[in-house]
Formats: structure tokens, sequence, C-alpha cells
């Protein structure tokens, strides 16, 4: 019947099919091109290099088929993606595997230029030009079957996406509704079509994939192509610079604007404020909305749970910076008395403790610390004792990394100087930054949970365990940034009862405190703590206890028990 | 026409309205929860701005309330409403039967341990104009050791977002200045600073003071916040401020730091006032129907507020208040 090697209704695909592959490829050198000089040397070096290459393999097949990471949050979720990027992947596969064993009907086969020409074409239309063997044509329906069994649970999703787990869901524009919908018509069309074989079917099952494919650079579907491009990157080591540049454009196009950062976000415990999720960042930027996508960057308080969460992986607080970075703040800053600083820690000290700006402003801490490393016995000195100079952490959260890096020599050479082995810090904040960006060779950072613990752990330090319950909040640049979990647990396991918050570890809320925000104002991030504090005091406690001292200020303004530092716990169990 | 009408708070406000009411032939009935009436000013030495000492006006208002039925050591624990007014229910389990409520519950002094930074609690020479104001009354504080160098830290708990309290409290600008002069005239040769964000002189009298802290009493006043403190190896206390109109950051080192401390909401009357329909404005005081001439009256009808439950306010304004809170209620009674 279909005695042909060609149909008409071929062409939207073609078409389709040859503006998308000339979109991404322009696209890729583009990004590629520009990266800066050492970045596309390390790029493309990482592709050849075994262990990165491994990783890329590894990644590209559990990130961008299989969804392992969404699996893990959402099975639910993780089925509808799965099904629908790796059936949809395994029918291109066979497809092209097939044409080595499609029966043309009625025996007319195309020749030379024409057969390169079909092959463009007949895996996507099989049925209509040629017969299959029982059991390719078998797994084509099967996985045919299995996309759309995906695509239902996505329809399901849209309706009420509370069935799913999902709370909030990002919010589209037109162009990504009419993809979507695309998007969803295509297999049930192909079926259609190929069962029925009714011409209108595979008119419409190619248009659709014409639509989809001629929208997809200008969607959020661009994310299927980018992804791939994104991971390599990310394995290469490559690091955020410009805004809407090289690998930080690769990141943009890569975020499907799935929204489970929205669910995520502190912020979101504000229905107004949901809009400031990082999803939205994302398409903001993309979309080149620069003073939206500013005004985010500059909202976000930098706790990195939509880091943690994210399926792509997408470093979206390093893009903040560099939007941030990118952003003249006329911040008029004077950083001459750093010359005059002299440091009042003598050479004897074996550790050497700084307690930083936000501590100086907690004493109970400083006091805590300075009766825990007496009872141990421990040789040790206050690096800022008559006030010191700041970590640099405020200057690199407003992108002033000069400002930031003048600090941090200083400080450098203080530090250097005292000949310290070992640098405590009781401030997350500072300890984030000592351990991305000091260069202290020889000298261990450690924050003052994991010095605490190790004390105890050696003996060094006695302590007795008390009746309190104590609830821990992990601050967010020492949890979700190092994955500081363990150690403060076991401290207070020591010294009292540890019950579990609603959210903990990764998961942990951010107090509302952070830095991180230049205009959230007071009552938004009151919500946040208020949230936060309702999370912890799931089970109970006697007393909060954090680690860190913004935490600590921030809970005590909205705790309805007791809210404490780590280390105040600890030297009120000293044994005397 | 022998109406009870129940006050509940027996400081300044509760104590003059008290007086007011009784003229005017109605039976006040004082419910004060301490052992004794006076309130916060009971506890005070000298006024501003001439300081005149509180016990003098302690006593007068005392002496007119001698005739007042009052219970003491005694808390309102229900309250009801109903077509013949209202009835109290007692902590000693007495009951009162009520036509008008006053609400005189006054403040709480800001607890200034939820300024750590400041070292309250902490450190053992930083103290609250509370207890400096004891020290003038009694001459006894062991912190106080012929200091040579003392700091006032005003706003301490208002105008504060990070405290939660963003409102003024009206009376530590010039409490600061009085206790400044005060404590010099104690201690003539120390050095005596106060670190303020404005000096809110609003009263008569008032900026005269403040002329005359600088003038005669050679008092440092500086513009800017102490944003944390410290201790040297002495147990001296060292503060890092902001003097704002030299732009710059300066340290001092110094024997005394009081803080002076806000008002806020006296919430033991929390459980009462909920009972009764009465919400808190912004700052968390209690709402009142409006600023004008609806400042004594409540959303519940019966129901009056008088003094610093309504807002932070000095002793004059609340003696202003109270009477016309008795107004109020005569009126109320007399519909």
């Amino acid at each position: 019947m279909n005695s042909q090697i060609f149909h008409p209704f071929v062409l939207p695909f073609v078409l389709g099919m040859a503006f998308v592959l000339t979109y991404c490829l322009v696209g890729l050198v583009r990004v590629v091109l520009q990266l800066p000089k050492e970045d596309r040397k390390k790029f493309l070096r990482s592709l050849v290099t075994p262990k990165i290459a491994w990783a890329n393999i590894r990644d590209l097949f559990g990130d961008c088929l299989f969804h392992v990471k969404i699996w893990k949050r959402n099975p639910i979720l993780g089925y509808m993606h799965s099904t629908i990027a790796f059936g949809w992947f395994m029918i291109i596969v066979i497809g092209h595997i097939m044409l080595f064993t499609l029966k043309p009907l009625e025996g007319v086969e195309a020749e030379g230029f024409a057969r390169t020409f079909t092959n463009f074409y007949y895996p996507i239309f099989y049925k209509f030009f040629a017969t299959e063997t029982p059991v390719f044509a078998f797994l084509m329906d099967f996985f045919l079957l299995v996309i759309i069994s995906g695509i239902l649970i996505a329809v399901v999703k849209k309706i009420h996406s509370r069935i799913v787990g999902v709370k909030r869901v990002t919010k589209f524009g037109f162009a990504d509704n009419m993809i979507r919908f695309a998007l969803w018509t295509i297999f049930p069309f192909r079926l259609i079509a190929e069962k029925t074989n009714i011409m209108a079917f595979w008119w419409l099952y190619s248009f659709d994939l014409l639509i989809f494919m001629c929208m997809l650079p200008f969607t959020r579907y661009m994310h299927i192509p980018t992804e791939a491009l994104f991971i390599l990157m990310r394995h290469a080591g490559l690091k955020a610079r410009e805004p809407r540049k090289g690998y930080n454009l690769a990141q943009l196009y890569s975020c499907p604007s799935c929204g489970l950062c929205i669910d995520a976000c502190p912020m979101s415990v504000n229905d107004k404020n949901s809009g400031n999720t990082s999803a939205y960042f994302m398409k903001k930027l993309r979309n080149g909305d620069s003073e939206d996508a500013k005004r985010i960057a500059e909202t976000c308080l930098m706790c990195g749970k939509c880091v943690m969460i994210c399926p792509v992986s997408i470093e979206s607080c390093d893009i903040k910076f560099s939007q941030r970075a990118a952003t003249p703040y006329y911040i008029n800053s004077d950083h001459s008395y750093l010359e005059n600083v002299e440091s009042s820690s003598s050479d004897i000290s074996t550790v050497l403790y700084f307690a930083g700006c936000m501590t100086q402003l907690t004493p109970i801490i400083m006091r805590a610390m300075k009766q825990i490393m007496e009872a141990a016995g421990e040789e040790y000195e206050f690096l800022d004792k008559d006030g010191g100079i700041c970590c640099g952490r405020p200057m690199l959260l407003s992108g002033k990394v000069a400002e930031a890096q003048a600090m941090i020599a200083k400080n450098t050479e203080l530090i250097k100087k005292s000949g310290a082995k070992k640098l405590v810090l009781s401030c997350p904040i500072c300890y984030k930054v000592f351990k991305d960006e000091y260069q202290l060779e020889g000298i261990e950072i450690q924050h003052h949970t994991q010095y605490i613990n190790e004390l105890i752990k050696n003996g060094k330090l006695k302590v007795n365990k008390g009746n309190v319950n104590y609830v821990y909040h992990d601050p967010c640049e020492l949890g979700r940034a190092f994955g500081v979990y363990d150690e403060p647990r076991e401290v207070l396991e020591n010294v009292g009862n540890l019950r579990k918050a609603k959210s903990e570890k990764e998961l942990s809320i951010c107090c509302g405190g952070s830095l991180g925000s230049f205009n959230l104002t007071q009552k938004e991030r009151d919500e946040i703590t208020n949230n936060s504090v309702a999370d912890l005091m799931f089970n109970n406690p006697d007393e909060i206890v954090t680690a860190c001292p913004l935490c600590l200020k921030t809970f005590a303004r909205k705790s309805p028990v007791a809210v404490k530092d780590i280390a105040e716990v600890v030297s009120e169990q000293l044994t005397s | 026409m022998k109406e009870n009408i129940l006050i509940i708070g027996g400081g300044a406000a509760g104590m003059e309205a008290a007086t007011q009411l009784q003229k005017m032939g109605l039976t006040p009935i004082i419910v004060e929860k301490s052992e004794k009436l006076g309130g916060h000013i009971a506890q005070w030495d000298r006024l501003f701005p001439a300081f005149h000492p509180a016990k003098d006006v302690v006593d007068q208002m005392l002496n007119q309330v001698k005739d007042v039925k009052t219970y003491l050591n005694t808390e309102v624990t229900d309250i009801q409403k109903d077509n013949n007014g209202f009835h109290a229910l007692l902590s000693n389990n007495e009951t009162i039967d009520a036509k008008a409520v006053v609400l005189a519950t006054g403040f709480d002094v800001f607890k200034a341990e939820r300024k750590q930074e400041y070292g309250y609690g902490i450190y053992n020479n930083v103290m609250t104009s509370v207890e400096l104001e004891r020290f003038f009354k009694t001459g006894k504080d062991a912190r106080i050791n012929n200091p040579k160098k003392i700091g006032f830290v005003h706003c301490v708990g208002a105008r504060d977002v990070k405290v939660c309290n963003t409102y003024c409290s009206k009376v530590c600008c010039t409490t600061a200045l009085k206790q400044a002069c005060e404590i010099r005239e104690v201690f003539p040769d120390a050095e005596v600073y106060t670190f303020y964000m404005d000096l809110r002189m609003f009263g008569p009298g008032y900026e005269d003071l403040y002329l005359k802290t600088q003038k005669d009493f050679d008092v440092k006043c500086i513009r800017g916040r102490v944003c944390e403190v410290s201790e040297d190896m002495d147990g001296r206390l060292v503060i890092k401020a902001e003097d704002t109109l030299f732009g710059k950051p300066l340290k001092m080192t110094l024997d005394v730091l009081v803080l002076m401390c806000s008002m806020e909401k006296n919430k033991s009357i929390d459980a009462i006032q909920a009972k009764l329909g009465i919400a808190n404005n912004s700052d968390g005081f209690m709402q009142n129907k409006d600023m004008y001439l609806g400042m004594n009256g409540t959303s519940q009808d019966g129901v009056f507020v008088a003094g610093a439950c309504i807002a932070p306010k000095s002793l004059p304004d609340t003696i202003g208040e109270a009477r016309s809170v008795a107004t109020q209620v005569f009126n109320y009674i007399n519909r």
C-alpha cells in the first residue's frame, strides 16, 4: 500500500530536526568559544582524561537518561522523567539499529543519496514505510507505551501536583505550555498513526515534532541537549564566571525549570517569595531579564538548599555570585587600616582560635570556648581578642572579590606568623571562607564542633551526660557546604539526649538570618525563622542547639525554648 | 450611684485613675499583682527633667488612694462579660462584679540579655538603667566601685529591628541624661559618655536638661550606636562604637556600662486581654480605639486602657491619660 520511499508528511520533522541540530551545533561552538582560554584548555583536556571521561559516561546515563537523582528525591517523579527520557532514547537507538533490518514494503528500496536521506526519517516513521521483525516491533511498541505511562503521570502532576508529592510547581508562559502540550501529544499521535495508519495522525505526529524541535531552543526543553554539555563542563571543573557566558550559559540552559527548588527554598514559606527561587532566577537570567535576575540574586539567602536538591546539580548560588560580581555596587570600602593591624597572638600557641565578627557579638560562645580549651589543657591563643579583621565572606557575598582578598591576605599573614598548627573557628561563615579561599598549608582548619568532638574523643575533654533533650540545627555553611553533620551530633550525644528535627542535615532550613540576602525585609526573614523554628521544635526538645553565632542570634528572637551554641552546651557539662 | 470599676494594675496610671473615679462618685477597685502599689515609678529615685524625688509623687498618689479598695498580690484569673457588666475571678478566688474595666497594666523592662553583644549577664560591669536607678536610691551596687569611666547606651531594645522592637521607647533619652548627670554628681572625677542615635528631647525642660548635661556636667554625648562590648584582662569593658558625626569607628575602655532598656508590653495580662478580645498593635502594645478621641477606648465596650500598656510613656503623660480614662469611664457609666 505504501509503495514509496517518501511522503510529504516527513517534511515537518526533517525541517525541525535540521533546525534544532544546527541551533545546537552553533550554540555549542558559541559556548565553547566564550570560555576563557584556560577554561577551554581544561575542558578539552578533560574529554580525553580517562577518569573524567568515565564520570562523564556515568552521569550522562545516570542523570540525563535514568534521572537517578530525581528517583532518590521522589520515585514518582523519577519514574515520570526516566520513562520519558530513557524511553525516547531507546526508541531512537532501536530505530537506528533497525535501519539494518527493515524490510521495505513491496520491496521498494532507496539507493545512494536517497538512501542516506531516508535513513534520516525512516526510524521515526518506519511503520509507514517498512515492516520489522517481531522482536524489534515489540520493543518499539513497548518503549512507546513506557513513554506514554510517564506522560500520564505528567498530566496528573499538571492537574494536581500534590498527588505526586510536589507542593509548588514552576509557573510557565505560553511558549513553555505549548511545547509541553506538543511533547505530550507526540507519542499518542505516533501510537495512533502506527496502529491505524490514518494519514491525519502521521501529519499531526510530524507537526508535533516540528513544533517541539522549533520551540526547543526557546523554552526550558533546551535542557535536554544542554545538560549533556553541562555535565562534561562540570566534570572538567569549570567555575562560574560571567553571568550569561560560557559555562554559566550552559548551566542556565540546563535548568529544566522542574521547580524542585521551589518547595526546597526557605523563602517559599511566603508564597509571594516563591518567585525568588532559583528556578525563576535561572529562567529570568536565561531570558535576559537582567533586572529581575539581579534582584533575585540579591534576595537569595545563599543557603545552598536548591543546589543540594537540584537533579541537574546546577550551581545556582555560584551563578548568583557571578551576577553580583557583575554589578557595580557602590560600596566605599577603605582597607588602608589593614597595614597597621598587628597580631595579638604570641608564637607559642598550637591552637589558634579565631572568633570572627559574629562571635564577637555573641560573647557567650567565646567564653565557653575559653572554658573548654582551659578544661582540655590546650595551649591556645585568641587571634582576634582585641578585634580582628573580618574573614572576608561578607565582601565575597556581595561580589567584592578584590576587597575580600585584601582581608584574606592580611589574615593569612597574621595566622602564618603565629606558628599555630591548628585554626579553630566557631563561625561557619568564617569556616567556609577559610576552607575555600585561604591558602594555609600545614595548618589544620577546624570548626569548633569538629574540634570539641576531637577533644572529647581523644579523652582530653571530660564531659557529663545531662538529661537535657537537644535538637541540633545544621548551619547552612557548615552542613550543606562541608557535610559536617556527624561531629556536632556526636558531641551532643555525649552531653545530653539528641532529638531529631523534622528536616535534618542537608534538608535543614536556613535560620533566616543569613548574610547572603541584601534585600529581604525583617518581616520576610521572620517568616523564614518561624518556619525553621517550628521544624526544629517537631520533637519538643528542651533546647535548640546550633553551631553558628548568626543562627543563634536569629533563633533567639523567635524560639519558644532556649537557644544555645554547642560550645555553651558543652561548657555547661564540663567535668570539674 | 455606687458602680464598681475594676482597675487592673496599681501603678501610676491605675492609682491616678482610681483617685479620679472615686472623686466622681464611682467605686474603683484596684487589683495589683505585686505586693505594693506604685508600679515601676516606686522603684525610681528621681524624675527628669528637674531631678524631682519620685517618692514625693508616689507618696501623694498613695495617699490619694488610701480609701480605695485594693487587692495586693492578686491577679485577675478569669473575666466574663454579660448584660450586667463584667465578672472577674481573682487569684484569691474572690469575684468582683464591675460595670467597667480599666486596663492599666503598664510595661515590662526589656530583658537586656537579649542584646547579647552588649554583654549583660556575661560581663560583670554591664548594668541596666533600672539597676543604676536602684543604686541612686540605695547607694548600693557591687559593680559600681568608684568608676573612672562610665558609658550609657541608648535605645537598648528600642528602635531595633533585630530584637523586633521598632518603636521609640520615649523616656530613655531623657532618663539617660538625667542618670548621666547624677552619676557625675556621685563621682565628680568620672568621665561619662552617652551613645545615642538621636536625642529625643520632646518635653518641657528636656532640651534644657540636654544643654545642662553637656555644659554643667561635662557629659560627652556621642552620636552613634555601640556595636559590641568585650572584657579585657582586668575585667574592664572594651566597647566598640561609631562616632557618626566624625564618621569614624572608636574603641573605648569603660568601668561601667549602663544599658538604657526600653519598655515592652507587660505580657502577664495577655490571657485576660485575649478573653476581653483586645488585640495588640504592631508594636505589641494594646490596641486602643484610635490615637485621638478614642485613645482610652478599646474594641470591647466597657473596657478602657490607660498608661504604658498602650505605648511607652513618661510619668506626666501617664497621669494625664489616667485622668482622661476616668472621664471616659464616667461618661460610659452615665451614658
